[in-house]
């Protein structure tokens, strides 16, 4: 688990609408975008990414102001209020 | 309005401009500093400029609210804003994080994160900001320069309300106050204190304004964030003692209690506490004219202006 490369992805999501129409674009779509990242994402950063399991990756240690950004477009069955949902359940 | 303080008699306020001399301003001039015409702080929530403009529910209160600051710095006339702000891992990531850098680019666009926020290319006094940045570094702060960038959401919203008509060149002072390890208070006062000593320098004739955005108390997306929300305010006892400190005009007692334990506690922007610290030290610190809060948000709005 890296950590900085999830940060990353989340980070580059605000300055590269490709990379969110890629990852929006279908489940195939996605994996391959993620497949790509640089620094690359562990297969569990993938896996947990793709099923929109911000929990887990909180629990990784992943920048939560950054996984917001996953919620706000939307991506992998996540909105705002999901994501952060999601992060709370986690720490229950 | 929460027991706004007021400067004068009876104060810590140092000497007016008139008292020590001062021949660049005659009415409009804060603890004795010749150049420094006022100090102000505002939230810098993206969505604000869209809500205000599509007439949501709260838009009536937003423009009040940075109305009451717009309206004092107008008042100030400056030639230049001061801007201490905390990019939101927009111009740097964790790749590469100094703790503090001043912009020296003659202008930048933004907002570079959110299209909630009318989009504009902003003046920067590029002058001023490099020698502010070389005063910094030999007085021993090992500050960036910033040469390229993009201004995000926390100069551009706050400027949309704040002078959305006129260009006012700024100097940007990018603190880190989201990435930890966060700078302490300390050091953000020293900095502030640093900017106060550079700008007596180096200002001229230039009025200067030092303005700063960022909340008190706010999580966004983590933990401990509002059921039913992306947002929070994990502390509202610490916003609420932020806003009586600022209030009561008390920079000792703000920056010793501003520990990296209670910032945390305040938020994952909890840090943004700093900026308004690194304001009031470059201004001289005393009691605001003007402050209210919003507290539902975590917010508060705040002028130090000591008008004649």
């Amino acid at each position: 688990m890296s950590v900085y490369a999830v940060n990353k992805v989340c980070r580059r999501l605000v300055h590269e609408p490709e990379l969110r129409a890629a990852l929006a674009a279908s489940p195939q779509s996605a994996e391959a975008a993620l497949r790509a990242a640089h620094p690359p994402l562990s297969e569990d950063e993938v896996r947990q990414l793709l099923a929109g399991d911000v929990g887990a990756l909180s629990q990784a240690g992943c920048n939560h102001f950054l996984m917001s950004q996953l919620g706000r477009f939307e991506l992998f069955g996540l909105d705002l209020r999901e994501e952060a949902a999601r992060v709370r359940a986690a720490h229950r | 309005m929460r027991a706004p303080g007021r400067r004068g008699e009876g104060s810590s306020v140092g000497p007016r401009c008139l008292a020590v001399g001062c021949k660049n301003c005659y009415s409009l001039c804060i603890n004795g500093s010749d150049h420094i015409v006022g100090g102000f702080g505002v939230p810098h929530t993206p969505h604000y400029p869209a809500m205000v403009a599509s007439g949501a529910p709260d838009a009536q209160e937003i423009s009040a609210l940075y109305g009451q600051v717009s309206r004092r710095l107008r008042a100030t006339a400056p030639d230049v804003i001061v801007f201490y702000t905390a990019d939101h891992y927009n111009v740097f990531f964790e790749e590469c994080i100094p703790i503090f850098s001043v912009g020296v680019a003659d202008s930048a666009v933004g907002a570079s994160d959110y299209d909630t926020v009318p989009r504009r290319e902003l003046p920067i006094d590029s002058e001023l900001a490099r020698g502010l940045q070389r005063h910094l570094v030999r007085a021993g702060f090992d500050v960036g320069m910033s040469q390229e960038f993009a201004f995000d959401h926390t100069i551009v919203a706050p400027m949309h309300f704040l002078s959305r008509e006129t260009d006012i060149p700024l100097v940007p002072i990018f603190v880190n106050a989201l990435i930890p390890p966060l700078p302490s208070a300390q050091r953000c006062r020293a900095l502030g204190e640093a900017v106060r000593d550079g700008l007596a320098q180096l200002a001229g004739p230039r009025r200067v304004a030092v303005v700063t955005s960022g909340s008190f108390s706010f999580e966004v997306g983590g933990l401990r964030t509002t059921e039913g929300s992306h947002v929070g305010v994990p502390d509202p006892a610490w916003m609420d003692r932020v806003l009586d400190l600022l209030a009561a005009g008390d920079l000792d007692t703000l920056v010793a209690e501003s520990t990296e334990e209670q910032l945390a506690a305040a938020g994952n922007a909890g840090g943004e506490n700093l900026l308004w610290i690194a304001m009031l030290a470059t201004i001289g610190g005393g009691a605001p004219d003007w402050l209210e809060a919003q507290r539902r948000f975590g917010h508060g709005y705040g002028a130090w202006v000591d008008a004649a």
